[in-house]
């Protein structure tokens, strides 16, 4: 027997926490990876990399249950393709860091002396940044409490703000590191030169997709 | 047996039969939204339901009587057949209770007042043709349903928008709940004691101007504002918590208001709904005192106190366990969305009640929990249940109107 109870659907919010979950278990593995590349540790960086593949494989599992439960008669208090919009945003971060674990395994790379400062200093703001868009997500219950206005609002707005500073830092780091690998001129090999290129491009991706999740909770406040 | 004693059993049986459906049916949607929520226990909400289902339908329930009575068919047709109106009330209850009991089992969201209402129809077109239906009212009951729900979701947005403001926007929302929960207790009080007192003791013989009634509810709201003050100041609240600890205790608070919207609800759906089962009986009654059909007959005492009493043992036999399935379910509603909505809906309700326009409890609370989703307050709605409700809108009336037409002509070929 059912009743008028039925109208209160599953709520897609509680499932994307948990798709951030996984995003956010992914993303603490880069850390590791680097690590694991300095200490030339190949075994390590092969785990570390599978645990990060079996990490995104669980998002997308995640993602996609979100997705064939999104029906036309669901209503949300925000824009469907904006709930989506945010959903892809998560995807793309653990996409973007299994895309650097792939990487990082192609050969057995080493990590060149003269880049690890700068190295260490924009894997350390990567995460830092993808810690800010992980935090805005479990900012959504309070959100929705609020109905996305008064004071929980501000304080989101707030955070996205940051958020967006710290992305911008982030191609800063990014643009100083490439610099720096550049600079090394035929010390390094074509092929070293070009896996590390892409993983540069790759880490400022994870910042770039985590920005992504503050512009879409601005549009959610701002309706 | 006699074939007068042998109609008014059969009429009470039809009644007790009505009633015990109207509990079943209906106490799930009334109480639903307080056990979701986690307010409530199945238990407890079963308890709430049957005293305040039972004070509505005695207290309140005697007005929309005379609407499902004597509002739309032209009595004076039975004049010269007045058994054929006793009948066809019989025809009608079954009908109605029968339809009530596929939709229980089918889990479709309809009304009991649309069955009865049908159920009056069918019989009536059958006994004195299409003349005989008084069809402004029956437009009235019907454009009734549809505004209905409109009207709960109007007033359960507001309310919910005025809670998100007032509380919820806050820095500190929980200060701000504490300091507002006397003046919503006030207010729920007041509206209750009134529809109590204001021509609902009618059947105590208690008649009291309005003047006088608001003057009762008025103290009656004064005296639980001091209790809720009293009660609020020891609701802890520490300066170091965040937004989302305060939000967590504020829905605490909520939980107490909600208990009351609980109450609220399951009143006003006692005050509606019980003349849908004791309508026609009473019809059934005065008929047979001095085998007239009078224009005016009151309601008697005990026909109320039956429909009540029977209200509340369906819903302890059947609706127990239609809750008992709810509570096992993780409904995304919170206390303080839960309130918005019950007191939304329970308000239009009560106020239909009143003015003696029969309109669905069900379909009003659906209304109400779509006001406050169009207010950003829910995570998400299934939007099916419109659908749902269309759909029983349109086949309820052809159903129990075929049923009591058939029940009627029955009658009609062994009685008559």
């Amino acid at each position: 027997m059912r009743s008028i109870l039925s109208m209160f659907a599953k709520s897609p919010f509680k499932p994307l926490a948990s798709h951030m979950d996984k995003v956010r278990a992914c993303v603490e593995e880069i850390k590791p990876l680097f690590d694991a590349l300095e200490g030339r540790d190949y075994d390590a960086v092969q785990k570390t990399s599978e645990l990060i593949v079996k990490l995104e494989h669980e998002a997308d599992n995640i993602k996609d249950n979100i997705r064939s439960h999104m029906r036309q008669s669901i209503f949300l208090p925000v824009d469907k393709k904006d709930f989506m919009h945010l959903l892809s945003a998560q995807d793309d971060i653990a996409d973007a860091v299994e895309d650097l674990a792939v990487l990082l395994r192609i050969k057995n790379l080493g990590v060149p002396e003269e880049i690890k400062p700068a190295l260490h200093e924009l894997v350390n703001h990567i995460v830092k940044t993808a810690h800010l868009g992980c935090d805005l997500i479990y900012e959504l219950e309070a959100l929705l409490e609020a109905s996305f206005g008064g004071a929980e609002a501000e304080k989101v707005e707030k955070a996205a703000q940051e958020l967006a500073t710290a992305e911008w830092e982030a191609d800063r780091k990014q643009f100083k590191l490439a610099q720096k690998l550049f600079a090394l001129g035929n010390d390094l090999s074509a092929a070293d030169l070009l896996l590390w290129n892409e993983t540069i491009k790759k880490l400022g991706a994870v910042a770039d997709k985590t920005e992504q999740i503050g512009k879409t909770l601005r549009i959610f406040l701002s309706q | 047996m006699d074939l007068d004693t042998f109609l008014l059993s059969l009429a009470v049986i039809a009644c007790i039969y009505m009633a015990c459906n109207i509990g079943a049916n209906d106490v799930a949607n009334a109480m639903g939204t307080s056990v979701g929520s986690k307010t409530l226990t199945f238990r407890q909400a079963i308890m709430v339901a049957a005293v305040a289902e039972f004070i509505g339908a005695f207290f309140v329930g005697g007005h929309v009587s005379d609407t499902i009575r004597k509002g739309m068919l032209d009595p004076t047709v039975f004049e010269s057949v007045p058994y054929h109106l006793i009948y066809g009330m019989i025809s009608a209850l079954i009908a109605a209770a029968l339809w009530l009991h596929i939709a229980s089992y089918l889990g479709w969201p309809v009304s009991t007042t649309h069955s009865i209402v049908g159920g009056v129809v069918g019989f009536g077109v059958i006994a004195g043709g299409m003349d005989v239906i008084n069809w402004g009212k029956v437009g009235q009951v019907v454009l009734s349903w549809v505004v209905s729900p409109v009207m709960g979701g109007f007033f359960s947005f507001l309310v919910f928008k005025f809670i998100s403001k007032s509380v919820f926007s806050k820095r500190t929302p929980l200060v701000h709940a504490k300091n507002l929960l006397p003046y919503m207790v006030f207010f729920v009080f007041v509206i209750l004691s009134n529809a109590m007192v204001y021509k609902g003791l009618k059947n105590l013989h208690l008649d009291l101007s309005f003047g006088q009634a608001l003057a009762i509810s008025l103290i009656v709201g004064a005296l639980a504002f001091i209790v809720a003050k009293f009660l609020a100041k020891k609701i802890p609240y520490n300066d170091s918590w965040n937004l989302q600890k305060q939000f967590h205790e504020t829905e605490n608070v909520f939980k107490y208001l909600q208990i009351l919207t609980a109450f609220y609800v399951a009143f006003a759906h006692g005050s509606n709904d019980v003349a849908n089962a004791v309508g026609p009986l009473a019809a059934v009654v005065a008929i047979l005192k001095d085998g007239q059909v009078h224009m005016k007959v009151g309601m008697p005492t005990w026909i109320l106190g039956l429909g009540g009493g029977f209200i509340v043992f369906g819903l302890m036999i059947w609706g127990a366990k239609v809750m008992a399935t709810i509570g096992e379910k993780i409904t995304e509603i919170t206390p303080s969305r839960g309130f918005a909505a019950e007191f939304g809906a329970a308000t239009v309700v009560l106020i239909c009640s009143k003015m003696g326009l029969p309109i669905s409890t069900t379909h009003t609370l659906v209304g109400s929990v779509i006001g406050v989703g169009l207010a950003r307050g829910l995570p998400t709605l299934n939007l099916d249940i419109i659908k749902m409700i269309v759909i029983s809108w349109l086949s309820t009336i052809p159903f129990t109107a075929g049923i009591a037409m058939v029940c009627f002509k029955t009658f009609l070929f062994f009685l008559a």
